[in-house]
């Protein structure tokens, strides 16, 4: 078992390959009675096509299989669902979908009730049960689901704002397919993806809270089912090209103001970059649009956005954009000023004590994920599957100088890669 | 003692939470005053207005640059609606000296940012300062029409509007657009000089190792007050029963909201922890009635709840529905009110619910905003009880209880947001 520590703010994680490829991450609290295990499967809404270890065959599944699947997992043979006797224990137990990973999880604030609850958490995740019914059933629970996104004016935005950057990679697709795609979901294509995804090789349990590692580990190790080693999973994607695809979209939709986001397409790089990537790009974004940005200040007092400009990077092994959005009147105008501060900042180079204090801040932020086992467990799982060590953006913090920045500036910041999506009522 | 209760003056006091469990320190002030039609959209406004300066930090851009200074400490203000108060509530939240890469003193430095924003805003021409006031009138009214960008929200507060038709619980949180042009700068700054005196207030420190000058800071600063503060603490409504009421409205959505008030009438103190077990029962989680029949056995529903609003002794049934299916959802969960008047529900459903609401209390410790909303929430009902006394009244709930809240279930109104068809 290998030890990270991370002395400055006083954390360490507990890392085990186990013999059947499960990684396992502990992270222990010491000081909190909450619990909380999260078990993902590095398979979502992007692993679309793939080939079936079984029989080598291409398999080309509907839109939305990875988050019907997470639907489906808690339905038992003995006709129990997971969900409720997890929850009738008093734990607090979901499921979610994102695009590169699946997630079970439950919380606890009681020891008595943990290890129950942990038998049947690693019994369901490693029992599939679909039948012809249990799947129809769930076609209108999820077209529920869909049609609630439908009507959600944030999601839309996002949605579209990937559609306006990716040309072919289905992260343009929305995570729970459409009412259509589910349609064709049946339990065959259900169980190639469990069998193919659902290996502990491809798997990742993150847990936090009063633990002691190695006692941890035995617990888990006790309820491991036999898995057989599948290899590596070939997934197969159209190539995405670097240029993006639209640089404009709008969706009327019954909103009090517009809402817009830019989003700015970014390449993916090698693994040990990541962190320093992000954390540069984190900076960049503070100093453009953060609360004490020209920017913010310029568009909040002429009143060109409400509230704040909200930005983030996304990334996975297979793709990276920059997200920043807001509520505007006029979203175009803000993108031209975004643009124009961009080539300023450029121009002028950044400011030492701007840089710095932006840099303490993204280190405060940071450390106040640490306040809470589940925002450890969530944060673990998600950088674990983006193949970087979540520490990293402590220890790295060091490596992000001026002159990293300015070059991330110069490769990330450019107008041809940037693209305006806009919710607006008619 | 993890918890400590410090009554400055009359009106003021301060509630120090020491714990180890966070890596950050939490302050918070929050000012509690009846929630009346008059007064609904000054207090949201001043809110707004105090956050973008003080005399020592005369703009937002200052203070956002000493906050990012400050290891990213953040500051956050809100207004709630608590029973038929109004609550204005302001936070810092700053990391612990211990996890910093040197010594900052952020503690102290952050309450005293917390105080400086709620007691000595920028003042000109004996007002608040007009820049301030006219760009914050236009952002909050931005936030209430705002409304109905989230349709469950929306719903939500649309029947609270009409179970609570002309009383203070009905009124909306943020305020009327028209009181809006009525208010300017001066008049603001001198209702928000009536308001620092009258008001309740509440200081939360929150963390380990805290500042000692936290409560002289404060008691300088309150001294000169006398106070003449009220607070409504409604224990026992008696909820009087009116034709139910049937709400539709019409809007471009895909989803239908339906919305269900219900009153508890006639509920007695002692009989809330079972209006409370009603409640997640009926609708409280993965085993309630309305899950499992409503979304799992007839999959009408993603989303299909309940929950039991204390300070008004009401139910709220929500649920996202197709449109076409309103009649079928509603019969159906009529059906589950029934059932449970009946008696009939299990004594595994009763546990289910038990667990349910014994894990919330048993994590309210787990984060700082959980904690302080706690204590802050006995200090307006008109006695103090402990989590470990709330948990002992959940266990002791028994069948017969629940069904006895299951008859004093009147249905108040039903509102249902639907398509233009």
């Amino acid at each position: 078992m290998e030890v990270i520590d991370c002395s400055i703010i006083k954390e360490k994680a507990y890392v085990d390959k186990l013999d059947n490829g499960l990684k396992v991450i502990i992270v222990p609290k010491k000081e909190t009675n909450k619990k909380y295990i999260i078990w993902g499967t590095n398979f979502g809404s992007n692993d679309n096509r793939f080939i079936y270890p079984e029989t080598g065959e291409e398999v080309i599944v509907p839109d939305g299989v990875a988050h019907f699947l997470e639907h489906k997992m808690f339905e038992q043979p003995n006709g129990t669902n997971s969900l409720d006797t997890l929850m009738s224990l008093g734990l607090d137990a979901n499921a979610y979908t994102t695009n590169d990973h699946t997630a079970y999880l439950f919380e606890c604030s009681d020891d008595s009730t943990f290890y129950k609850g942990l038998d049947e958490f690693m019994d369901y995740v490693q029992s599939p049960y679909y039948t012809d019914q249990n799947v129809e059933k769930e076609k209108g629970i999820i077209g529920q689901e869909i049609m609630m996104y439908d009507d959600d004016p944030g999601f839309q935005l996002y949605l579209d704002t990937l559609k306006c950057l990716y040309e072919k990679f289905p992260i343009r697709i929305d995570i729970a397919g459409s009412i259509e795609s589910i349609a064709g979901i049946h339990p065959d294509i259900l169980y190639k993806c469990y069998n193919t995804f659902y290996n502990p090789g491809n798997m990742v349990l993150v847990i936090s809270g009063n633990f002691e590692p190695e006692e941890i580990i035995k617990e888990v190790k006790s309820r491991l089912k036999p898995s057989k080693d599948i290899g590596k999973i070939t997934r197969i994607f159209e190539e995405e090209p670097e240029k993006i695809y639209k640089d404009y979209i709008e969706k009327n939709m019954p909103v009090s103001m517009p809402i817009f986001m830019i989003g700015i397409k970014d390449i993916v790089v090698y693994p040990q970059e990541r962190v320093k990537r992000h954390l540069a790009i984190e900076t960049i974004l503070g100093l453009l649009a953060g609360k004490s940005s020209e920017l913010y200040k310029n568009l909040y007092e002429n009143q060109n956005i409400f509230g704040e400009l909200d930005y983030e990077y996304e990334f996975s092994k297979n793709y990276a954009h920059v997200l920043i959005s807001g509520q505007s009147n006029n979203p175009q105008l803000v993108k031209n000023m975004l643009i124009t501060q961009v080539e300023k900042l450029k121009k002028d180079g950044i400011n030492q004590n701007d840089f710095d204090r932006i840099k303490r801040k993204i280190y405060g932020d940071f450390v106040t994920e640490f306040n809470d086992v589940a925002s450890i467990g969530r944060m673990f799982l998600a950088d674990s599957i983006k193949e970087v060590n979540s520490f990293d953006y402590v220890e790295k913090f060091d490596d992000i100088t001026i002159e990293y920045a300015t070059q991330i500036l110069h490769e990330v910041f450019k107008e041809d890669k940037l693209a305006l999506s806009v919710v607006k009522a008619n | 003692m993890d918890y400590e209760k410090i009554k400055l003056k009359d009106g003021v006091t301060i509630h120090k939470i020491n714990t180890t469990k966070f890596k950050t320190n939490l302050f918070a002030i929050f000012l509690t005053t009846p929630l009346t039609r008059e007064n609904v959209t000054k207090n949201a406004l001043i809110s707004a207005v105090l956050r973008r300066g003080t005399e020592n930090y005369k703009s937002q851009n200052i203070i956002a640059k000493e906050l990012e200074n400050m290891y990213g400490a953040s500051f956050d203000c809100g207004i709630d609606k608590n029973g038929d108060n109004q609550v204005l509530k302001f936070y810092v939240e700053s990391i612990n000296d211990d996890f910093l890469p040197e010594k900052y003193n952020l503690a102290e430095k952050s309450l005293k940012l917390l105080v400086d924003v709620v007691t000595n805003p920028l003042v000109e021409n004996n007002g608040f300062k007009k820049e301030f006031v006219d760009v914050e009138k236009n952002t909050l009214k931005q936030i209430i029409e705002g409304k109905i960008d989230n349709k469950g929200r929306y719903a939500l507060d649309r029947c609270f509007e009409e179970m609570y038709k002309g009383e203070p619980y009905g009124l909306y949180k943020y305020g009327y657009v028209e009181d809006l042009d009525k208010i300017n700068e001066v008049d603001l700054y001198n209702y928000y000089k009536e308001l620092i005196s009258n008001c309740k207030v509440d200081v939360f420190i929150s963390g380990f190792d805290m500042p000692n000058s936290g409560e002289n800071q404060i008691l300088d600063i309150f001294k000169p007050r006398t106070a003449n503060y009220k607070v409504m603490t409604n224990l026992y409504i008696e909820n009087k029963i009116d034709e139910p009421r049937e709400v539709i409205e019409k809007m471009d959505v895909t989803q239908g909201k339906l919305m269900i008030g219900m009153d508890v009438l006639k509920l007695k103190k002692e009989n809330r922890p079972a209006a409370s077990m009603y409640s997640v029962v009926l609708g409280g989680g993965a085993n309630s009635k309305l899950f499992q029949n409503v979304r799992e056995k007839a999959s009408l529903a993603y989303t299909a709840g309940a929950s039991y609003i204390k300070a008004k002794n009401s139910v709220l049934i929500r649920c996202g529905i197709e449109t076409k299916n309103y009649k079928k959802a509603l019969d159906l969960i009529k059906e589950q009110l029934n059932q449970i008047k009946n008696g009939d529900f299990s004594e595994d459903d009763i546990n289910s619910a038990k667990q349910l609401i014994l894990a919330s209390y048993k994590s309210i410790k787990e984060t700082q905003d959980g904690e302080i909303n706690y204590y802050f929430s006995q200090e307006l009902s008109d006695e103090f009880v402990s989590i470990e006394k709330n948990i002992q009244d959940i266990e002791a709930v028994n069948k017969e209880q629940i069904v006895e809240i299951a008859d004093k279930i009147a249905l108040n109104t039903i509102y249902f947001l639907t398509d233009n068809n």
